[in-house]
């Protein structure tokens, strides 16, 4: 059994990370047939498939926004994802508000004008939790509309952080999330800066969320890179197909 | 040389109208996974929109009172009103049209309809319509040249294949499809048309 | 849909200039007032009002079943009514996500604040306190975040605790006022072109793009964020609106 006391020791938290550290972090791209883009987000212990499709004819037909895209953003989590007991199947309250200000977020990253009156769904299973699933759920979102063509503002990176007693830590997982203070997801867009989505549990002054903002920018560059890196190596990996299909011939 | 540019890098300092890239406060960005090599930026992906005086193969998918509505391989939809027709058209049909106006919610209006013989046809991503058709047709020339076919590449991305060995014509413009990104390209699909019609004796038909 | 979305120029252009439809400053609140004890049957309740948009909080006392990782502890839960007479597009039928998202942004700021001390609430064997915050949205003229939160905080501080006999609630009993810890409020901010305001009504928000919404607790300390719409805030903007809800956080609890 976990304890509060044990989450920050000696500058060091409970799996060895300084303050400032990500868990290990892996994105790939193009993991799907079907989807026209999709990824595959695995942060620490969580697993995030986020999948694309569309643009496409608005169902039902009465949301068409005219002048632009719609977003269809949908975030789950499978019954067998937890630690804890089988979960409910389908959408649960908390599952309805993330998937809205996860909408909110790719609204403003999709060049929607480009699109009027169709509609870009963008689906975020998590088949693995393990603490911040929102954050690593639109990360892979993110991937995967790149990886489907769709034009984007920029890459919307998640990552999330929170204090443990008084220490201030970045990306924290299921047991930091359920022991320590607080929790501040944030999405932000690397290029501009603008912050696209935060929520909060727990209590911050103005101090902690100004220190809590400064890491969060620093450390989804490295989330960011990691994207890139995804998306570098799904085209390497086309590349290297077509030139072994051509020694195959 | 060309690099490989992601949504939200800069590719110029001045606003500039490049496709698959847009401008914010006065400087242009790629907004999709492209190449890039000097002034052209060719996303890797993309979506057909209708545009017009856009030359495209359309598939009827519903007859009204009026005319036709036919699918793009896009998002959008066009419609054809049955006095520019001549042809009496059946769901499934194969349409090579010109596409006259685009409203504001780009679904697009058609004339100068060709109906299409029974063929074989392929919707590939629009993006790769530059690379199945080469510099100024050539490898068309070259697709046509080996297998015999007649084909015909809309705009939006549906190639409709002919007559001749029209199997080893979709094969290749499947592989053209794959490899749109490699360079040598025009090279590799000359070789692969040679040992193919070499390995069957020639065109079909 | 479309007739509401035909004001947005005009409101776009005053806000341009620092103006608002209304007359009010971008910083001011439109009037507030409180009604506590409004429906006397439920242990607790407040109707509360900022400029035409009216909720309703009502809060029951019931005993449940405890979490299994928690079996002492109360349950506290918040719950959203978007009645259909509040606005003409409020249809009846299972919560929305925008009714989703009030009651938990509500719940995040109370929960986070721990207003209510959840601690030994141990009825009966396996019988803990429940505590239903209901909140009725009544009357949408906007900024409905704001008004609801009112209404959770004025009924909690309404709320009596009844008496609990053989692990049920005794109704119509009195132990005592509902002990809080802190106290709660919202202030919700909408970015209309780069222009940020403070309790939008509802042709404000229609026109916005998006909002923020801050909940304060008691020592200067930020309880709840919650960013929506698809409109980005920059960190200096943040900041500012964190100061700007520590400074109206003043002006609410004046109206409870």
């Amino acid at each position: 059994m976990v304890e509060k006391a044990d989450l920050f020791k000696n500058g060091k938290r409970l799996d060895g990370r300084g303050p400032m550290d990500l868990r290990p972090l892996k994105i790939t791209a193009g993991v799907l047939d079907r989807a026209q883009g999709s990824a595959l987000v695995e942060w620490g212990r969580n697993k995030v498939l986020a999948a694309v499709y569309g643009p496409h004819e608005v169902l039902p037909k009465h949301l068409a926004d005219p002048p632009k895209a719609i977003i269809n953003a949908r975030y789950i989590m499978a019954p067998f994802s937890g630690q804890e007991e089988h979960g409910r199947s389908g959408p649960n309250r908390r599952s309805i508000e993330i998937s809205k200000v996860a909408k909110h977020v790719f609204e403003n990253a999709v060049l929607v004008d480009q699109f009027p009156k169709t509609m870009i769904d963008v689906h975020m299973e998590v088949l693995q939790s393990d603490g911040g699933t929102r954050v690593a759920g639109i990360t892979a979102g993110a991937v995967a509309l790149a990886d489907a063509g769709i034009p984007l503002r920029d890459l919307p990176v998640g990552l999330s952080a929170g204090l443990i007693g008084e220490h201030m830590v970045l990306d924290l997982d299921k047991y930091e999330d359920n022991l320590g203070d607080s929790d501040m997801p944030m999405v932000i867009l690397p290029r501009t800066g603008e912050i696209l989505l935060s929520q909060m549990d727990g209590m911050l002054s103005r101090d902690d969320i100004s220190k809590a903002f400064d890491m969060i920018f620093q450390g989804a560059q490295k989330v960011r890179d990691k994207q890139i890196e995804a998306l570098r190596q799904s085209y390497e990996r086309m590349a290297a197909q077509a030139q072994q299909g051509e020694n195959n011939q | 040389m060309k690099q490989l540019v992601f949504p939200g890098d800069k590719v110029a300092d001045e606003p500039r109208r490049i496709p698959g890239c847009f401008v914010e406060d006065g400087k242009t960005y790629a907004a999709n996974v492209s190449l890039q090599s000097d002034d052209h930026v060719v996303p890797l992906k993309g979506y057909y929109v209708p545009k017009t005086g856009d030359d495209i193969i359309g598939i009827v998918d519903e007859e009204r009172f009026s005319g036709y509505n036919l699918a793009l391989n896009s998002p959008y939809g066009a419609s054809l009103s049955a006095r520019d027709t001549r042809d009496e058209l059946k769901l499934r049909d194969a349409v090579y049209a010109k596409i006259l106006a685009v409203n504001e919610v780009k679904e697009a209006v058609l004339i100068e309809p060709q109906k299409l013989a029974q063929g074989s046809m392929i919707a590939i991503d629009a993006v790769k319509v530059p690379r199945i058709s080469g510099r100024n047709g050539s490898m068309l020339d070259t697709l046509a040249k080996f297998t015999g076919s007649r084909i015909t590449v809309g705009k939006n991305g549906i190639v409709h294949v002919e007559g001749g060995n029209s199997e080893l014509a979709m094969k290749a413009v499947e592989k053209i499809c794959r490899e749109s990104h490699t360079s040598g390209l025009t090279e590799r699909i000359t070789k692969m048309l040679e040992e193919q019609t070499r390995k069957t004796g020639g065109q079909g038909d | 849909m479309i007739l509401e979305q035909i004001k947005q120029g005009f409101i776009r252009d005053l806000a341009e200039k620092g103006q608002r439809e209304d007359g009010r400053g971008l910083l001011d609140y439109r009037a507030i007032q409180v009604t506590k004890g409004f429906a006397p049957n439920a242990e607790g309740s407040a109707f509360a009002e900022i400029g035409k948009s009216k909720v309703l909080a009502g809060i029951k006392f019931d005993v449940l079943a405890p979490f299994a990782d928690r079996p002492t502890e109360g349950v506290v839960m918040v719950n959203a009514e978007f009645s259909p007479v509040a606005h003409p597009e409020f249809r009846a039928g299972p919560p929305g996500e925008n009714s989703i998202e009030l009651a938990r942004v509500v719940d995040r700021g109370i929960r986070s604040a721990k207003v209510v001390n959840v601690d030994n609430m141990l009825v009966a064997e396996g019988k803990v306190q429940g505590v239903f915050i209901d909140l009725y949205i009544l009357d949408h003229d906007g900024n409905l975040i704001d008004t609801a939160a009112l209404a959770a905080m004025a009924a909690l501080k309404d709320a009596k605790v009844p008496k609990f006999e053989d692990g049920k609630v005794v109704r119509g009993s009195n132990a005592g006022p509902l002990p809080l810890q802190d106290i709660v409020l919202s202030t919700s901010f909408e970015k209309i072109g780069k222009t940020i305001m403070v309790d939008a009504t509802d042709a404000e928000e229609i026109a916005s793009a998006g909002r923020l919404s801050l909940s304060t607790a008691n020592d200067e300390k930020i309880c709840s964020s919650q960013k929506s719409g698809s409109a980005g805030f920059s960190k200096d903007e943040y900041l500012q609106m964190v100061d700007w809800a520590m400074e109206k956080r003043k002006d609410l609890l004046a109206k409870i």
